[in-house]
């Protein structure tokens, strides 16, 4: 009888087990192998704004825009409009202003998922050029536009390690700028001791945030440029290269991991009979003081903006493939050298202000701002102002593998 | 040794049992797991169509001044007779920053259907002296800032249309 028992425990073991493994590997089949099927977009909701059937707008309507800034959490993309400050959700939704109509932002970087660090001046304070501005502290939920006042004469500025604070270089001396570190509440962290000579133009810091590469005029001579390299840690700086008389570095060396890419150029050479300035990028690789020409993007290519993706290992370029190419925006892989174009330009505008880029924090959108060609003819468009695109500056959104898996 | 042979057997047809199972799920479920939807088609229109023109020659001829005339065409492309068309003209600058906007309004009391009237509005395109180059917005764009012209049509049984001009002056 207990044999008997133990038997029929042995089937119903034996029974359960199989059926046990059998679903278990069902199931992970089922897992790895299913695809999901995208579905279709609802009718009209995608629309060709002349960049690519990739590129999808973040705002509409009139306003001159530009210096746009994802959210640390990528939910909301901040920008600048006609010298105000403004944010809105990257899906649908409303924009939210930051300040106040008497204001000129120049950039707007975020400092926390609330909080925004905003490089201008006031209307009292406007000036031209490349003198010094202050940078701004604005919270929507402290419920006004006023903007707090956190630090003064400052020349550049770039968010802080791992997105949180920032760090600015202020000119101290005449000609001489000192870097400082900022919390998130616009605190000062850290003044560092150590000053470069010149006027910092650009700064970013390395992915892990260790350190920054800043572009400077050079003390006594503010035709020459040079770039350094600030450790953060030990307070300590040193210069890196320096260029050649007359000839420039436009916006904000970057640090990626094959090394420090920056646009270099001078200007006076005309393109197409306009007067836009040829730049070329130049790469100084790790462990090397010798700028090289970029490798990936071919001899003839001409760089307007750049930005290194938040892994470093890619960087976004605004740019043409020769004088005579349309202006597009470009991803290079600093690892395989492959430069890929994410929008095909028809007939549009692309600002090439060296703030005017931007990655998603995960990296896998950047943001751009365009426009369709000026006409001096009037325009007439069946649509309300606040729902026109092409006609004014507007942020698309270019997805980075969006070319890829078209093709 | 008897044991052994039940723990086989017994395995073996438990397998041969689920498999089967499995295959017999997997022949039930042949249409695809997921599908694309088609999105509803948008409500049709209903009830009278209304239609603006604007003469582009005559939005060329504009000037920033005061006393611009602007000419609007209004059709009722319908087929029911429209009863107090409101028409509304904003006008405004391109640079958002600036609070210039001016509004004029006129109303068509009778549109028979398939016919179009004008409508003349009379357009103060002069700047505001408070939005002059010297504010401190005006700094932010390279350009000067055009003008935008946004017509609006409306009429009590729910027709509408819009139109919206840019003007480079």
């Amino acid at each position: 009888m207990r044999s008997r028992m133990r038997a029929g425990a042995s089937w119903l073991r034996a029974v359960l087990l199989a059926a046990t493994v059998l679903l278990v590997a069902g199931c992970l089949h089922n897992q790895n192998q299913g695809t999901s099927i995208p579905p279709l977009p609802a009718a009209g909701e995608r629309v060709d704004p002349g960049l690519g059937p990739e590129a999808q707008p973040l705002s509409s309507g009139p306003g001159y825009k530009g210096s746009p800034s994802w959210s640390p959490r990528g939910g909301r993309i901040a920008f600048t409009v006609d010298g105000y400050v403004v944010d809105k959700p990257v899906g649908t939704g409303d924009t939210r202003r930051w300040t106040t109509r008497d204001f000129v932002a120049e950039d707007a970087e975020w400092i926390s998922e609330d909080g925004l660090a905003i490089f201008g001046a006031t209307s009292a304070t406007a000036t031209a050029g490349e003198a010094s501005r202050s940078v701004y502290r604005a919270r929507p939920a402290e419920g006004s536009l006023g903007v707090e006042e956190v630090a003064t004469e400052v020349l550049a500025m770039s968010p802080g390690p791992g997105g949180k604070g920032l760090v600015v270089a202020a000119e101290m001396e005449p000609y001489e700028s000192k870097l400082a570190l900022l919390r998130d509440s616009g605190a000062i962290d850290r003044i560092y001791t150590s000053a470069v000579r010149g006027r910092v133009t650009g700064l970013s810091l390395s992915p892990d945030g260790r350190n920054a590469v800043l572009a400077a005029r050079t003390a006594g001579d503010l035709n020459s440029f040079e770039l350094h390299v600030f450790d953060l840690r030990a307070d300590t700086h040193r210069r890196l290269a320096r260029l050649e008389e007359g000839m420039e570095i436009f916006g904000a060396p970057q640090w990626t991991k094959r090394g420090i890419c920056y646009v270099v150029g001078k200007e006076g050479t005309s393109v197409g009979g306009g007067t836009e300035p040829l730049y070329d990028l130049y790469t100084i690789t790790q462990g090397s003081d010798s700028p090289e020409p970029t490798p990936g993007v071919g001899d003839d290519f001409v760089a307007s903006s750049i930005r290194v993706s938040p892994d470093g290992g890619r960087l976004a370029v605004i740019g043409r493939l020769n004088p005579k190419a349309p202006i597009n925006l470009y991803v290079l892989d600093l690892a395989t050298q492959n430069l890929e174009d994410l929008t095909v330009n028809e007939d549009m505008e692309i600002k090439t202000g060296p703030d005017d880029l931007a990655w998603s924090p995960d990296g896998e959108s950047i943001a751009i701002v365009a426009r369709g060609t000026l006409s001096e003819e009037p325009r007439v468009r069946a649509a309300p102002k606040g729902a026109l695109l092409e006609d004014f500056y507007n942020l698309y959104e270019v997805p980075v593998e969006g070319r890829e898996a078209a093709r | 040794m008897r044991e052994a042979v039940l723990w086989i057997s017994g395995a073996a047809l438990a397998f041969f049992v689920t498999a089967g199972a499995f295959l017999m799920l997997a022949n039930l479920g042949t249409g695809p797991s997921e599908k694309n939807l088609t999105p509803n088609p948008p409500p049709a229109e209903t009830g009278p169509a209304l239609e603006l023109t604007l003469n582009k020659e005559r939005l060329a001829s504009l000037k920033a001044l005061p006393g611009q005339e602007l000419e609007v065409g209004v059709r009722n492309a319908g087929d029911e007779d429209l009863s107090g068309v409101n028409l509304t003209v904003e006008v405004s600058s391109e640079n958002t920053a600036l609070s210039d906007a001016r509004y004029y309004r006129e109303n068509v009391n009778e549109l028979p259907a398939g016919n179009s009237v004008p409508v003349r509005f009379y357009l103060d395109l002069s700047t505001y002296e408070s939005t002059a180059s010297s504010t401190p917005s005006a700094s932010a764009a390279p350009q000067p800032p055009r003008k935008m012209i946004e017509v609006r049509a409306t009429t009590p049984e729910g027709a509408s249309a819009i139109k919206t001009a840019i003007v480079p002056i």
